[in-house]
């Protein structure tokens, strides 16, 4: 039960404030989620490298954790390029050609791998967006496009591992926020476990992420992937998806969720309620739209 | 004209400003509205309010009289509940815009959302682009015309009222069918359409209800050998009980309806006791001058709290499940007991409202007899989500039970069997909650508390939920708890039984570190002041009483709620039936009954060796069964089962 925000910025320049944008949006919509805030942010791309961020949390035992992150990036023969940690998170750049999928699965078992990817960036943590954005420096970050997520929890944790946005366990760079219940849960899960995935917790959002990367993994193109999750998900959802070039959102056919979308020359923003659209134009009324029941689009950045 | 900006203030403050320019009659101007939710809710004086942009959820929400324009979009929820006056939106409406319509005229230049209409009962909702999924959901009356398309499913589960459709037709709802268009309702949407400077030369298509599912098609056959429960037949399986059963589904084809609460053997509060030995408490009459019972409920974030002699309050039961006169009889024990009533499902009577000191408002998925006023003049709002009786499901009143007195509080038509929706058409997830409690307090200037009554299913989630969404109190009602009418089967087995509720509830604040914080009324079962301290004792705050002080009220527990033949006349709206029932000589037993738990729970309460109620707890009881022992988490000792035979015959 939640609150969703999405932004991406049409021109070619990379440095739009889509971290204070992002901020702005989910506080507009903080009444839906009190509990913790997340952001899916997107950097510039340097080629073989790799951002991952973990939770390793502020006591003794995340010494541990991060000596065990080393002693895999050694096991898979990654370099080391920077490290840093700021909240309860640990995040690192390495130059790694391996396999993606057996490095983030490895790494998931030494420590709460948060997201993975040669651009995306995952922020999430306990409190609203300010509170995040106060330990983790959110309004700083630059890019073309974002996502993020406001949390009131229901059914699973208030803890910052259950928070949103959720990665594809395994998949670089391919992030997704939500709000809704997915139904058949367990039953898409079970058949991509036999297909070999893994799942790190049991939120039904990390379910579209898998499912989506799935897709894409096989060279399916985004907006085709949005289009057979609103046959292949049962439920309520209304989710925003994004990966290192594109953003998109799927609604389901019920209508039990709500979405608000503004596009313009510069950008394109959806929301959960227009009140989070409005943050980024206060005092102008705007032309809004809400997708009907059933649809999906993308966005493509410009490159 | 009085102008605010809400720039500079909060939507909260604007609403109160607006009310004041509302009584001296002045229009009023909003600003920088950028979307928010909650505008101008709540107001009831013929004013002009215009708002310069877009408005968020619930803007212009139950209100009366008043007339609004905006100028952008609105959010979820336009106009929701309005009872007369007008809205004109500029922009585009987004889902179940005019819901709950009970007469305003609602005008939407652009497209409107999904669910659009959602139960309304009177009234006019125009839309000048198209509309989106499901556009009349389950309405009453009224009429939506629709200048563009129709979207899919339009009135689906419609009973009553008419759509227009000037675009094309996406597809139609359940039960809903093309009808032929009088000139005279042509010329009546001209009207409108030249009063709100609206052009269209297109033609309309009329849709209405095809009237296929008014009613169940099959009668349930009277069976006088009641009650038909299965327990109570001579052997487990297939006994005669169960045969009965099986010969009327094969008549009907389909699930039977009966009053009441379950009928199996569940863990209840007979089977936990008190530690300690009591059977020697001393039982003179002074007792109740010595323990405090005072309960205050609902002040946990501002409002002005129920304040209750003892912890106990009358169960919500409608008025249409319940003849006027038993409700009236419970108002006046409530009173008397200086506790509180609730209205249940259906609506406000005045003459409840004045027989009722405490008058908890309840508000349930279909808004039926749902108004601003009555709302402004009670004591506490409850949003109902589900019941003990049938957690999931909406309510059933049977059509002989719907008289034209019924029909036109409630603003539905006469002569259908009402199934009231399972779901609120604003309340799809806790999100969308904390907008609806945020719009009831609006409306009630912050003044009342606002509750939720739960059914018990998966309490452990649902109470954290109530606690974050910030409700005052929450009413917890177990499988044994009763209804007028509801499947056999529901009745039976869905649901988990009161005492696993309470536990569940009290482990659920416990997990989320705000243990005490969320007042729980239990209910489900409750039938003596010793039920009650043991509730108490496991961490409710109150309990209440439904079918236990109908019982006290003359009801002769038949089962035959639904069928609206009640021989005693609380059950049935039949005025011969109802003639019957002396309302001063039964409000005087349901008072003396409630008296019965007052004595008990002072008693006991010095039994244990306590001044005041509140300061039982869960270290006074013991279990009795393994069972219990299992639900509760408390200690099994058989040794004490004397202690609690003593105590029993002792109070009773």
């Amino acid at each position: 039960m939640c609150g969703i925000a999405g932004v991406m910025y049409k021109g070619k320049s990379i440095d739009a404030e889509v971290g204070e944008a992002l901020i702005s949006m989910l506080d507009g919509c903080q009444h839906r989620g009190p509990d913790s805030t997340g952001f899916a942010l997107y950097h510039a791309c340097e080629p073989g490298g790799l951002r991952l961020r973990f939770f390793v949390g502020n006591n003794g035992q995340a010494d541990v954790s991060i000596s065990r992150i080393q002693d895999i990036l050694g096991e898979f023969q990654a370099e080391l390029l920077k490290e840093e940690r700021v909240g309860s998170t640990y995040s690192i750049k390495i130059r790694f050609s391996g396999d993606i999928q057996k490095l983030a699965y490895a790494m998931e078992s030494a420590a709460k791998l948060v997201s993975i990817g040669e651009s995306l960036d995952i922020i999430k943590d306990l409190g609203g967006a300010h509170d995040v954005d106060d330990v983790y420096a959110i309004k700083n970050f630059t890019g073309s496009h974002g996502i993020g997520h406001v949390r009131l929890a229901t059914e699973s944790d208030v803890a910052p591992e259950a928070s949103h946005p959720f990665w594809a366990t395994g998949f670089a760079d391919v992030a997704i926020v939500h709000n809704g219940q997915i139904t058949n849960y367990w039953k898409m899960r079970r058949r991509l476990e036999k297909r070999g995935f893994e799942f790190r917790t049991d939120n039904d959002s990390e379910l579209i992420a898998v499912y989506l990367a799935d897709k894409l993994s096989q060279n399916i193109a985004l907006k085709d992937a949005l289009r057979s999750s609103i046959d292949d998900l049962d439920g309520t959802f209304s989710f925003l998806v994004s990966t290192k070039d594109e953003i998109g959102y799927a609604k389901d056919r019920l209508a039990a969720k709500p979405m608000v979308k503004f596009e313009s020359d510069d950008l394109i923003a959806i929301a959960s309620e227009e009140v989070s659209l409005n943050r980024l134009f206060p005092g102008h009324a705007l032309n809004t739209s809400e997708p009907s029941p059933g649809t999906f689009d993308t966005w493509q950045r410009s490159t | 004209m009085a102008t605010f900006d809400l720039a500079n203030i909060s939507v909260r403050e604007a609403n109160e400003l607006i009310r004041t320019a509302g009584a001296a009659g002045e229009d009023v101007e909003i600003l920088n509205p950028d979307a928010k939710h909650h505008i101008g809710v709540g107001l009831t004086q013929d004013i002009n309010v215009r708002i310069r942009g877009s408005a968020g959820y619930f803007c212009a929400g139950l209100t009366d009289n008043a007339h609004f324009e905006v100028d952008n979009n609105v959010g979820w929820g336009l106009a929701d509940n309005m009872l007369g006056g007008s809205v004109v939106v500029r922009g585009n409406a987004s889902a179940i815009a005019g819901e709950a319509n009970r007469g305003a005229e609602i005008i939407v230049h652009g497209n409107v959302g999904s669910r659009a209409g959602q139960v309304m009962k009177s009234g006019t909702l125009l839309c000048g682009g198209n509309a989106n999924f499901m556009a009349g959901y389950i309405m009453y009356g009224g009429r939506i015309i629709i200048l563009g398309d129709s979207g899919e499913q339009v009135g689906q589960n419609m009973t009553g009222g008419e759509i227009f459709v000037g675009g094309s037709i996406t597809s139609l709802g359940t039960d809903a069918e093309l009808t032929d268009l009088a000139e005279a309702e042509l010329d009546e949407i001209r009207e409108l359409l030249d009063r709100y400077s609206v052009s269209f030369n297109g033609k309309f298509q009329k849709i209405t209800n095809a009237g296929k599912q008014l009613r169940y098609s099959r009668e349930e056959p009277r069976i006088r050998s009641i009650p038909f429960f299965e327990a109570s037949g001579d052997v487990d399986y297939w006994n005669t009980k169960v045969q009965e059963d099986i010969h009327v589904k094969a008549q009907i084809g389909r699930y039977r309806i009966r009053g009441y609460g379950t009928s199996r053997p569940l863990p209840h509060f007979s089977d936990i006791a008190f530690r300690k030995n009591i059977s020697e408490m001393p039982a003179d009459q002074n007792v109740l001058d010595r323990v405090n019972l005072q309960t205050e409920i609902g002040g946990r974030t501002g409002a002005k709290p129920l304040t209750l002699s003892m912890p106990v309050m009358i169960a919500p039961m409608s008025y249409g499940a319940l003849s006027k006169s038993a409700k009236l009889a419970l108002a006046t024990a409530s009173r008397l007991s200086g506790i509180s009533e609730n209205t249940g499902e259906g609506g406000m009577m005045d003459e409840q409202r004045a027989a009722a000191d405490q008058l908890i408002y309840q508000c349930l998925s279909g808004r039926l007899g749902w108004s601003i006023h009555d709302m402004q003049r009670a004591d506490a709002l409850e949003i109902y989500i589900s019941q003990g009786a049938k957690p999931g499901l909406g309510g059933q009143l049977m059509a002989n039970k719907i008289t034209e007195e019924i029909a036109r509080i409630r603003g539905i038509p006469a002569g259908i069997d009402l199934r009231s929706p399972s779901r609120h058409p604003d309340v799809l997830g806790a999100d969308d909650l904390v907008i609806k409690i945020e719009e009831f307090r609006e409306a009630t200037g912050y003044r009342v508390p606002v509750s939720v009554k739960l059914g018990a299913g998966r309490v452990r989630d649902d109470i954290k939920i109530a606690c974050k969404d910030g409700f005052d109190y929450v009413s917890l009602d177990g499988l044994q708890g009763s209804t007028g009418a509801a499947g056999n089967e529901v009745l039976e087995f869905v649901g988990i039984p009161t005492l696993a509720a309470i536990q569940e509830a009290v482990d659920a604040l416990e997990e989320i570190g705000l243990p005490g914080e969320l007042p729980i009324v239990l209910m489900g079962g409750i039938k003596t002041g010793v039920d009650a301290v043991k509730a108490l004792a496991l961490g409710a705050s109150a309990v209440a009483v439904g079918t236990s002080a109908l019982i006290a009220g003359g009801c002769i527990s038949c089962l035959q709620c639904h069928v609206g033949q009640c021989v005693v006349g609380i059950a049935t709206q039949n005025p011969e039936h109802e003639k019957r029932y002396d309302i001063p000589a039964e409000a005087l037993n349901i008072h003396h009954y409630l008296e019965s738990f007052r004595w008990q729970i002072a008693a006991i309460t010095e039994g244990l060796g306590y001044d005041d109620v509140h300061k039982v707890s869960r270290e006074d009881l013991v279990a009795l069964t393994p069972e219990a022992a299992r639900i509760t988490g408390l200690s099994y000792v058989p040794a004490d089962r004397n202690a609690n035979r003593n105590l029993q015959s002792e109070v009773s």
